[in-house]
């Protein structure tokens, strides 16, 4: 671990002023803490934000959920409004060991940083970590990388489960500025593709804090759920996962939301998959036929070709079983 | 002597030393507060081939606190003495800081010792190596193997062509890892000439021996110290190059030096379970008697040792043939030096030829246990002895029985809930029960307490208290008045505690200083005038809860304390000793078991789910259940990782671990653990040590992996010949 020095600060203005200084934030820590005593992040500053007051969850007009960013991942899985609203992304958020949901927050678990071995190996060549220095994953060992999303510069995935249930429902960022000045940004432009730019992760701003996520309301009864795929059954990130909701009226699908993770550098919206459910009435055939379009644009690596055929079959589960539910 | 009742032996008791490891007071080798140590960071070598061109260590010495930077330009030389009787494999071991050789990717090059652990860490981050890297040869498939070992009997060819039933397999096993939850850690402190080490290893002995080769020392200038090890499953089984660097560090500085592994460090540190590729050739006749088996497999070993293990044991005794052939090839690769992992060898060989009697099974349709009945060797077909005890048949009848096998469909797919396919599957298990010479130093005190030392370790088995519970049925005494002392090489020498071997070995010593010291005591008693006991013959006198009487006239005695306070004694002693197994053999001894599993398989998703195991074992006598219970869930949660997770991933460009983390490298979590079943087969084995055990440590790990691989295939008809068995191998 590099030397560092730490600041806590206790409102917003003094995190942002902090923040405009170059301070890196630090809420749960789970993340930032284990990258930093391998070395892979070295900030000079951290400014410890988990006193601010954005640990609030409260509904929105109309039936959607606004999270602070500083909300527990514990406390926000066991939320009955999130729970009853969108058990999506509660279930999402239980992909996580108990461990982490207990220390890290919802602001945190969108800003996580890849897996990605190479990434977390300082002697490895990573664009990430180092711009220009090369990607080890490309010619190495990538069967837990990214078939989706990918660039000759970076192939790693985004790890969050969360995120993945953020992506399906469309939901947007709040984020404060340094200046004082609050935006939103939709959840699809708030991670960014790495393209030739892999280490700029997050549509973010030098100094900007994220002050919650909100997921819009939706027509009602929205029937959702998310499903994992992982290789041992607790304390593993997804080889595939699918967010589905969807809002089934007179026995047609009125809306479809669904995106896909652990197979891409973002969490991925599989927007042909939506278009081929809207309109439709729910059926095996169906759940198949709209499933095939979840790999679209794949570009599989030497030890990553499974996950082509895995993605659509967990897509078309997850449809079914979304589709079942009563 | 009188047959001692047996009160403690049998008796499903609690871990002696429960309270201190649940309230953190037993001391782990890392958590030995040693006055004035400072701390020491190995930099680790990031080429996996070639030379080092340079170190430069300017930035790391004017770091705050960084006392030392140790690297091959400034290292003392040191004798590095040969050391036979060790368990260093054949080769050349490597010798730490003494050229500008990288043999593997990892190897220590350098190392920095502060006064903090932080400074230390930053310290090795800014030393710069140079290197002149080659390109590493580290893949197994594409290296070339050294001389086979080879095994013969019969004409294994021959015997193949005239088989009317033949079977051509090629299987792979990935490299595993042991990952026990203690990191491997040493403090060295010099006292002038003497060294003492507190050191996480499985031999003391061996830990001893091989630093005062290393340095050249004097037996009794070197002491090391290890009461509790954090788990091991084989990885302490040799002194590995970091306790060299904490010696070679506190030499330097002059101070004692404490030095951990980082969990990263423990992949290339120390050793591991190599990867194989293994062929199996098979002919039976159609009612499946086995008739030939042509064994060739390839492991991986170093470039610098040849590492061997007991791989190809299970294809020469397991079944009854009469033309077997093997070649065992070990590959050298610029790797680090592989080591003995739970159930060593077998646990590789037996995967294999369950796997191919159950595809052996399948294509006769023959039930797959009555397919192993039919090969049930009446004598041990590698040495043609008697076996001492093998009652693997009782261990499939009580298994079938337990585990409810008829319920299995001979037709893989048959049975289907959902989107989920059931299938079960079973596999036998064997493993050479092993012992050598041992020691133990025994004291019976005036108060009535005895205190019992050996040299021996616990990994988390259960010693102390097996052995205490040993001790105490010999002594006839409580479990409480007995006090079992282990992990210091001060005390009399015991081999590695790995094999399964500590019960018929250490065990054999202790029970035999308690018979000398009750033996004694009854001695001194029936010949002093002033005891109860004056005159008995001493064979009639038995030991219970401290008091000698006459063997069914318990009103007839005295206390251990009223003997020794009459006659002026302080306490009695004596040596016990294991003087190691018959020369030459007489019988085969073996443990052996039958291991059944339940899969749900989501063979559209891929995944697999354990629902249920059972493990039948016979290994003879069982001194303490409630830790052999433990043993057997801890063996078969092993073989379910070494089954479904668990693999080190190499990159073969530059022979860097790439999963060299918990997070990377799965082993089984809780949620992946089922119902677990352990029936341990009553009675004892005779032949082979006095306490009448075979050793368990070991077997219940083998035939796990097979008896899961088998279900899968029951399951899904899919036959998987790969481990781990992963979702890509069953879309």
């Amino acid at each position: 671990m590099h030397p560092f020095s730490y600041t806590r600060v206790s409102n917003v203005r003094e995190a942002l002023d902090a923040g405009s200084r170059g301070g890196r934030y630090i809420a749960g820590g789970t993340t930032l803490v284990d990258l930093m005593r391998e070395t892979v992040e070295t900030p000079e500053t951290i400014v410890d934000i988990s006193a601010l007051p954005l640990g609030d969850i409260t509904a929105t007009a109309g039936g959607g959920i606004r999270i602070g960013a500083l909300v527990p991942m514990a406390v926000a899985t066991a939320d009955p409004k999130l729970n009853s609203l969108f058990p999506v992304a509660a279930q999402a958020l239980r992909g996580a060991s108990a461990q982490l949901r207990n220390m890290a927050t919802i602001g945190g678990n969108i800003m996580q940083r890849t897996r990605c071995t190479y990434f977390r190996d300082v002697t490895a060549d990573c664009n990430k970590r180092e711009p220009g220095s090369g990607c080890a994953a490309l010619g190495g060992y990538n069967r837990g990388h990214a078939i989706l999303g990918g660039s000759d510069q970076c192939v790693a995935v985004h790890a969050s489960d969360f995120a993945v249930a953020l992506s399906a429902l469309e939901a947007s960022v709040h984020l404060q500025a340094p200046d004082g000045r609050n935006r939103r940004l939709p959840f699809a432009d708030f991670l960014l593709r790495p393209g030739s730019t892999p280490h700029r992760e997050q549509a973010i701003r030098q100094g900007e804090l994220i002050t919650s996520v909100e997921i819009p309301a939706y027509p009602r009864p929205l029937k959702s759920a998310y499903l994992k795929l992982r290789d041992r059954q607790s304390y593993s990130f997804g080889l595939a996962s699918a967010a589905v909701a969807l809002h089934v009226r007179g026995g047609v699908i009125r809306e479809a939301k669904v995106a896909a993770g652990g197979v891409a550098t973002v969490p991925w919206k599989l927007s042909a998959v939506e278009r081929a459910l809207v309109g439709e009435r729910p059926s095996d055939r169906l759940w198949a036929e709209a499933a095939r379009h979840a790999a679209d644009g794949a570009r599989p690596l030497q030890h990553n070709r499974f996950k082509v055929e895995l993605l659509k079959r967990t897509v078309e589960r997850q449809l079914r079983t979304v589709g079942e539910m009563e | 002597m009188s047959p001692q009742p047996q009160s403690a032996v049998g008796a499903p008791l609690s871990r002696v030393d429960g309270r201190l490891k649940v309230t953190g007071k037993a001391e782990y080798a890392a958590e030995h507060d040693i006055k004035g140590a400072v701390h020491a960071v190995i930099v680790d070598a990031s080429i996996g081939r070639g030379r080092i061109r340079s170190i430069d260590t300017r930035a790391a010495e004017k770091h705050a606190g960084v006392l030392r930077v140790i690297h091959h330009r400034n290292a003392p030389k040191l004798p590095y003495r040969d050391n036979p009787g060790s368990n260093n494999p054949t080769g050349r071991r490597l010798r730490v800081f003494q050229d500008d050789l990288v043999l593997f990717h990892g190897q220590p090059v350098a190392v920095v010792v502060a006064t903090t652990l932080e400074a230390a860490q930053h310290g090795a981050s800014l030393v710069k190596v140079a290197y002149n890297a080659e390109q590493p040869s580290t893949d197994i498939s594409k290296a070339e193997p050294g001389a086979p070992v080879p095994y013969a009997r019969g004409d294994a060819e021959a015997g193949l062509r005239s088989s009317a039933v033949r079977l051509d397999l090629t299987y792979a096993l990935a490299r595993n890892h042991h990952n026990p939850m203690e990191p491997h850690a040493t403090v060295a402190r010099w006292d002038g000439d003497r060294l003492t080490v507190w050191d996480k290893t499985q031999w003391i002995v061996g830990t001893h021996d091989e630093i005062a080769a290393v340095f050249d020392l004097p037996s009794d200038a070197v002491r090391v110290i290890n009461p509790f090890v954090g788990g091991g499953f084989g990885s302490g089984l040799r002194c590995w190059p970091h306790t060299i660097v904490a010696a070679l560090a506190a030499r330097v500085t002059r101070r004692p030096v404490k030095l951990v592994l980082s969990r990263k460090q423990m992949y290339f540190g120390t050793g591991f379970r190599p990867a194989y590729a293994y062929r199996l050739r098979l002919g039976s006749d159609r009612r499946g008697r086995l008739n030939a088996a042509i064994h060739d497999f390839d492991a991986e070993t170093s470039s610098y040792e040849t590492f061997f293990e007991a791989a190809g044991a299970p294809g020469q005794m397991l079944y009854s043939m009469p033309n077997v052939s093997q070649a065992y090839r070990q590959v050298p690769l610029d790797v680090n030096t592989p080591i003995w992992m739970r159930g060593p060898g077998f646990a590789t060989g037996s995967y294999v030829i369950e796997s191919a009697l159950d595809e052996l099974a399948h294509e006769l349709g023959i039930d797959p246990i009555e397919l192993r009945r039919r090969n049930e060797p009446e004598e041990d077909p590698s040495n043609d002895l008697p076996f001492s005890t093998r009652r693997l048949r009782e261990c499939y009848t009580v298994g079938a029985r337990e585990f409810g096998w008829d319920r299995r469909s001979q037709q893989p797919r048959a049975r289907r809930e959902g989107d989920w396919l059931i299938g079960m599957g079973m596999a036998a298990g064997v493993y050479h029960s092993g012992s050598n010479a041992a020691q133990a130093r025994v004291r019976l005190d005036a108060d009535g307490t005895a205190l019992v030392e050996t040299a021996s370790s616990d990994m988390g088995p259960g010693t102390y208290t097996s052995q205490t519970q040993v001790a105490a049925d010999a002594l006839g005494l409580t479990m409480r008045a007995v006090t079992f002392r282990l992990g210091d090489s001060l005390y009399p020498p015991t081999p590695p505690h790995g094999g399964s071997q500590t019960m018929a070995s250490v065990g054999s010593a202790v029970l035999d200083g308690c018979d000398q010291v009750r033996r004694q005591a009854i001695e001194l008693a029936v010949g002093d005038e002033e005891s109860p006991l004056y005159g008995v013959n001493a064979d009639d006198v038995v030991v219970r809860n401290g008091r000698l009487h006459v063997q069914g006239t318990p009103a007839r005695g005295e206390t251990y304390k009223s003997l020794l306070a009459r006659n002026g004694r302080s306490h009695l002693e004596a040596r016990g000793s294991y003087a190691g197994p018959a020369q030459p053999e007489r019988h085969s001894i073996s443990a052996y078991n039958a291991t059944f599993a339940e899969v749900a398989v989501d063979a559209t998703l891929g995944l697999v789910r354990v629902r249920r195991m059972l493990g039948v074992y016979d290994a003879g006598r069982i001194i303490s259940p409630k830790l052999a219970e433990s043993q057997a869930i801890g063996g078969i949660v092993g073989g379910i990782g070494q089954a479904l997770l668990e693999h080190t991933v190499t990159d073969h460009r530059d022979g860097r671990i790439v999963n060299a983390s918990l997070a990377d490298y799965l082993v089984p979590v809780n949620a992946d653990v089922p119902e677990v079943g352990v029936i341990y087969l009553d009675g004892d084995d005779p032949d082979g040590n006095a306490l009448g055990v075979k050793g368990l440590g070991e077997v219940v790990l083998v035939g796990v992996a097979p008896a899961i691989a088998n279900a899968v295939f029951n399951a899904t008809g899919r036959r998987v010949r790969e481990l781990p068995i992963t979702a890509e191998a069953l879309l």
